[in-house]
């Protein structure tokens, strides 16, 4: 899995490509943790190219929100394809991981 | 008996290259079985990888042994089955909790947030996304069997 960042302004976007799983979790909470210490407060993890998500990627995210929101911040996911959707709602944590269409509406209302 | 109209397997040491090279199994295997609605495929793949997850994450090999994870996925009429082997490894202890009712979901943000378990999560999204899910001892192997009745015609 690939992590790219870009500060767009009003929030940072993380952008993962590939396959959410045991091998790509670690370096997830890596990336977003560099993130946060940088002093990013508006996270949105761009999910578009995320084909595969499992429990321990999940943790991740998870993970990572708590982190964001420890640090005054938030955590947020946009443009879920459809077996990570499949997660967040067996797992019910599409409550405290909504998904938004797309990265720029994560915080428009913020 | 049953007609297998797919099928796909692979034996290799229990690391995260196994998951990786598992995706790509899955990945011929749906190629081959593409008449499988989509729905079964994504959870169908998502609870094989959980399983194969769990053998590389907790498995512990027995005295001596390398931890070998062994995958074998059959595609039959209306039948999604996988059969995952912990080849080489130590007695479950404790026994993966199969049988546990299914994780209730607290009602508040909050306790969703707090509450959120790793590995205990993933025994239960496997439970809910297949059909019927044993595990069981054979010789030196830990075999988990995942099977999904599917859409197909």
């Amino acid at each position: 899995m690939e992590f790219t960042t870009q500060d767009k302004g009003r929030y940072t976007e993380v952008s993962a490509t590939g396959r959410l799983n045991m091998v790509a979790a670690p370096k997830l909470r890596e990336v977003i943790n560099g993130v946060v210490s940088a002093g990013g407060k508006r996270i949105v993890v761009n999910l578009a190219g995320t084909s595969f998500m499992d429990s321990s990627g999940l943790g991740a995210l998870i993970g990572c929100l708590k982190l964001a929101r420890q640090s005054g911040g938030d955590l947020r996911i946009a443009a879920v394809q459809p077996q990570v959707n499949m997660v967040l709602e067996l797992t019910s944590m599409h409550r405290v991981l909504t998904p938004h269409a797309t990265p720029e509406e994560a915080f428009l209302n913020d | 008996m049953t007609d297998i109209l797919a099928r796909r397997a692979l034996e290799q040491p229990a690391t995260e290259q196994a998951i990786e090279d598992l995706h790509g199994v899955l990945d011929q295997l749906w190629i081959d079985a593409a008449f499988v609605p989509q729905l079964d495929q994504m959870a169908f793949t998502t609870a094989v990888i959980e399983s194969a997850s769990n053998v590389v994450q907790h498995g512990v090999p027995a005295d001596g042994a390398e931890l070998l994870l062994g995958v074998e996925l059959t595609v039959a009429t209306g039948r999604l089955r996988a059969v995952i082997s912990e080849i080489g490894a130590a007695a479950h202890d404790p026994v993966p909790d199969i049988d546990g009712a299914a994780a209730s979901a607290p009602l508040d943000e909050d306790s969703l947030l707090e509450d959120y378990d790793e590995s205990g999560r993933g025994l239960s999204m496997i439970r809910a996304l297949v059909t019927t899910v044993t595990v069981e001892r054979q010789g030196d192997t830990n075999v988990w069997v995942l099977s999904r009745d599917s859409g197909q015609n």
